[in-house]
């Protein structure tokens, strides 16, 4: 099966100063859900952004197969805003319209459709900002689907959340990729990294790619957060156990 | 006590206010739902200095005043643009803008053109002395509000909400958005008669704050703005007859009076239980 974004030597820069992500060679393929991992200011988002079209390759190339659709962080989101959570995912449907036309039946329908896939249809006329942190999360991948998008790219989703919620929400990413979508998840979280089916390290430029259990060694990690890794005692049989130390969060409003 | 009304002088700047509120449901939702209240506050300001140059020049006075908001409005907005969507976060620009308007209006008025005496019906407005084509302004710039909720709404929304994320969607937000600040700098100048450059917002904001309180949906809060800022209108031009009171002003206190008891109430409640 063709991959649904193939990126080879990418590099990626605002405007015309140097590039804030380098040396990218991936691809993703269809029901693979890939990690990118990697601090605060390492690129994750400029890559999101390349491959949103937000942003040009300034070198390399970036072959998309399909639609991606952004499922942003919930708290950059306004949680006083006046919505209800089908509100939010028929904003999905304005891209697809003329400006003078207002969301048809059509668009309803398809908006209901997509609350119900992620298991949020009794919660349609909900007021967004009362909702779980994992219902917003999952009402936000609704409004991804609704674009029809075979690619998500989902910043930090389990941020905040419960292990439930969590859980709830792996399972979501498991079935929407099982149906053929590809998944790209930006985390800090080494331990979620390691549950997915190959991961992605960035520093301002790709540091490795593979699968988790031989791309995410010692080595690999220190390169990716600049030394800030503690070695645990191992768990598993044999096998030593990273932790990174704690990032320091910069909220982005 | 109802015989206020019967005055035909009252009737109008009623049918003023009606007309007004109409405005004030639908735009002045979108102005505090998008952080737009300052910027309201400077466009009608803005305005201020743009009607005495009208007036002193000899040229329609509603286009003078539109001329400045307008660019007022867009001024802020682009400005506000280039910080990515935060439009003139703390505002400075804003007062600076506002604190020039007024001063150079009143210089305009006292020392270049003499007309010192019309200053205060700019400012505060002259409710009870509108002319037919106040009213018609008015009901025009409602229509043109109406009309572009219904188009432009769920754009509006959909920026407001999370602006990096509308633009990741796709929805291109900079005519929509630019169209939004032209309106605000349009409203202000049709409540301009009513309220004067001062006291705009206690038309285009302060009923929309209130039913904000109350309400959490944007269709639900429209409809009840509307009829919160024709009930505040009505009651303070009779409440202007009355007392022999400037009407603008007492509109303005009114307004602010109910959304003191609304914004205080719950939380008196609380603090009692």
């Amino acid at each position: 099966m063709s991959a649904l974004v193939a990126a080879s030597d990418l590099a990626v820069a605002y405007g015309g100063s140097p590039p804030a992500l380098a040396g990218v060679g991936f691809d993703l393929r269809p029901g693979e859900r890939i990690a990118v991992l990697g601090p605060n200011g390492g690129g994750k988002t400029t890559l999101f952004r390349a491959l949103l079209g937000e942003l040009r390759p300034a070198r390399g190339t970036l072959v998309l197969a399909g639609r991606c659709a952004s499922v942003p962080q919930t708290e950059r989101s306004r949680l006083d805003f006046p919505v209800s959570a089908l509100d939010v995912v028929l904003m999905g449907t304005i891209p697809g319209r003329a400006w003078w036309r207002r969301p048809s039946r059509a668009d309803r329908a398809a908006a209901r459709a997509a609350l119900a896939r992620v298991d949020l249809a009794d919660r349609a006329g909900r007021t967004y900002g009362e909702l779980s942190g994992g219902q917003r999360q999952r009402v936000l991948i609704a409004r991804a689907l609704v674009q029809d998008a075979d690619v998500l790219l989902l910043d930090e989703p389990f941020t905040g959340l419960d292990a439930t919620s969590a859980a709830r929400l792996e399972a979501l990413l498991a079935e929407l990729a099982s149906e053929g979508r590809g998944v790209l998840i930006a985390t800090h979280d080494l331990e979620q990294a390691r549950r997915w089916d190959r991961v992605l390290c960035v520093n301002g430029r790709q540091i490795a790619f593979g699968v988790p259990a031989a791309t995410l060694t010692h080595d690999v990690l220190a390169a990716t957060y600049g030394g800030a890794i503690v070695t645990l005692p191992g768990e598993d049989a044999g096998a030593p156990h990273h932790a990174i130390l704690p990032p320091h969060h910069h909220h982005h409003h | 006590m109802l015989e206020p009304f019967q005055l035909p002088f009252v009737q109008r700047a009623l049918v003023e206010l009606l007309l007004l509120a109409v405005l004030a449901g639908t735009l002045g939702c979108w102005i505090v739902l998008r952080g737009l209240a300052f910027p309201a506050h400077g466009a009608a300001a803005a305005a201020f200095p743009g009607l005495v140059l009208a007036d002193g020049l000899g040229f329609a006075a509603t286009l003078g005043g539109f001329g400045a908001a307008l660019l007022f409005a867009l001024a802020v907005g682009r400005l506000g643009a280039r910080r990515d969507g935060d439009r003139d976060g703390d505002g400075t620009l804003t007062a600076l803008v506002l604190v020039a308007a007024l001063a150079g209006g009143i210089v305009l008025a006292s020392d270049v053109f003499h007309s010192a005496a019309s200053v205060e019906s700019l400012l505060f407005g002259s409710l009870l002395a509108i002319g037919p084509g106040d009213v018609r302004l008015a009901g025009a710039v409602a229509l043109v509000a109406l009309a572009a909720t219904w188009l432009l709404g769920t754009r509006w929304l959909a920026t407001g909400f999370d602006a990096q994320a509308a633009r990741a969607l796709g929805v291109r937000s900079r005519a929509p958005d630019t169209l939004l600040l032209a309106l605000v700098a349009l409203a202000a100048v049709a409540v301009l008669a009513a309220v004067g450059a001062l006291l705009a917002t206690a038309l285009l904001v302060v009923p929309a704050a209130t039913t904000r309180l109350l309400s959490d949906r944007v269709v639900a809060w429209q409809l009840a703005t509307v009829a919160l800022a024709a009930v505040e209108g009505a009651f303070g031009v009779w409440l202007a007859v009355e007392l022999n009171a400037p009407p603008g002003a007492t509109i303005a206190v009114v307004a602010g009076a109910v959304f003191a008891l609304v914004a205080l109430i719950p939380r008196a409640r609380e603090a009692a239980a």
